[in-house]
């Protein structure tokens, strides 16, 4: 029932950000909010819940965002790497967290759809780029990681309550 | 990491490389034309729900009356603007081969099947919609697709049974022959990241000026000729460069495309290498 609820709200997601957050411009580019919510959701969470959702939003994603299969879900991939860095525990603060992982995330999903494009089509210039496409994605996903981080924190379930006698 | 995340995390690998392995082969376009056909309405309602708030937050001022203004007497000036082109055109194209039946030959009568944007690429590297028409429509690739004020769009790169993808002339990868209408020095119309077309391989003794027409030129015969593409909005010359960068605005907002016009009579040549 968990996943079928995560499923669900992974299709959505994919959705809203093929349809909706697209129409968003800044700094020429549009913002990833599947992926930051991603990654918060990997923070808050913990890694084995995100990753059956980041299949799901993967293929959602790679299908109604005119993509090629399987690009954008080899592009969300890295998170599950980037998951060992909240395991190790070095970072206490999970808004720093959330902001390194953002960035790292967000530099490796660009470079792998960039990648993914040279390979099958080429033609691309990778420095114009860098600095026009995947510097400007990662900084515009930082800028709207508090929100969402807030909005994932608020959505975690409360800690069970322990009285004096357990 | 646990036994249950290495396994997802192989899984999901796994299946990437399946996928994408399965799209170069064409075998998803079955399962692409469906997903499409599913979720069009649903990504329109989205659309439609998020535009307003995408316009004011893209516009920073209250954009949703006067973003609509805006576009209507955007799409007005560029039907007007067109019309004047294609006169322009027409008058230059008879005056340098006096001959009226070329310029009918270039223009036959055209024939156009409209169609409605329902999707659009989701990543920053690429400029691609996706046009409720397809195979059965009898789209096929190469064709060219122009606004509805008739300034180019791009062409089809992709076509499933009923859908259709369309790669703008924004997209990076994006080339075309063109040339400044007043002045004819040629170029190539070129995509960029970020939507903006830049007009590579102008001459640096060819006098192109802001405010000029850029339209197809024919040459290469991907397209057709005296298609309007834009207007000259800075051009910057260098003494040390052989040639000029002229970056050209398009007529229509791409970026807001709802319905286009597919050019069925045309034939995209493939000129074979000598």
């Amino acid at each position: 029932m968990r996943y079928m609820i995560g499923g669900g709200i992974a299709f959505l997601l994919a959705l809203v950000q093929a349809s909706s957050v697209e129409q968003f411009k800044v700094l020429g580019v549009t913002p990833n909010l599947l992926l930051v919510l991603l990654v918060s959701w990997l923070v808050v969470r913990g890694l084995e819940d995100v990753l059956p959702i980041l299949a799901v939003a993967g293929v959602t994603l790679g299908l109604v965002g005119l993509q090629a299969p399987g690009v954008v879900l080899l592009a969300l991939l890295p998170i599950a790497g980037l998951g060992i860095v909240r395991e190790l525990g070095v970072i206490h603060s999970e808004l720093v967290l959330v902001l390194l992982l953002v960035a790292g995330a967000s530099l490796a999903y660009e470079t792998v759809v960039l990648m993914s494009l040279m390979v099958t089509g080429g033609g691309y210039d990778v420095l114009r780029a860098a600095n026009e496409v995947v510097l400007p994605a990662a900084i515009v996903n930082l800028a709207i990681v508090p929100p969402v981080y807030l909005f994932m924190r608020l959505a975690r379930p409360a800690a069970p309550r322990r009285g004096f006698a357990s | 990491m646990t036994a249950r995340t290495l396994a997802w995390t192989g899984f999901i690998a796994i299946a990437a490389f399946v996928l994408m392995g399965a799209g170069r082969l064409t075998l998803l376009d079955p399962v692409e034309n469906v997903t499409l056909g599913v979720t069009a309405p649903l990504q329109e309602g989205l659309s439609t729900a998020t535009r307003p708030v995408a316009d004011w937050v893209n516009n920073l001022t209250d954009a949703g009356e006067l973003s609509r203004d805006n576009q209507r007497l955007r799409e007005e000036n560029e039907r007007l603007i067109n019309d004047l082109a294609r006169a322009r055109e027409e008058t230059a194209q008879v005056q340098s081969i006096e001959d009226l039946e070329a310029v009918r030959r270039q223009f036959p009568e055209d024939s156009f099947l409209d169609a409605g944007v329902i999707a659009r690429d989701s990543s920053n590297l690429r400029s691609v919609v996706a046009i409720d028409r397809g195979r059965s429509d009898g789209l096929r690739e190469g064709m060219i697709v122009v606004t509805e004020g008739r300034s180019l769009v791009g062409t089809i790169s992709k076509t499933f049974d009923d859908y259709a993808w369309v790669t703008l002339i924004t997209d990076p990868k994006s080339a075309v022959s063109a040339m400044v209408q007043e002045s004819r020095a040629e170029g190539v119309v070129a995509g960029n990241y970020g939507g903006s077309l830049i007009m590579e391989f102008v001459g640096q003794g060819a006098a192109v000026k802001e405010g000029d027409f850029v339209v197809t030129s024919g040459v290469g015969g991907g397209y057709p000729a005296g298609v309007v593409i834009g207007r000259v909005a800075k051009v910057e010359k260098a003494e040390q460069d052989l040639f000029q960068e002229v970056s050209v605005d398009h007529l229509a907002s791409l970026a807001k495309l709802e319905h286009v016009l597919v050019i069925t009579s045309f034939e995209p040549q493939r000129i074979e290498e000598p």
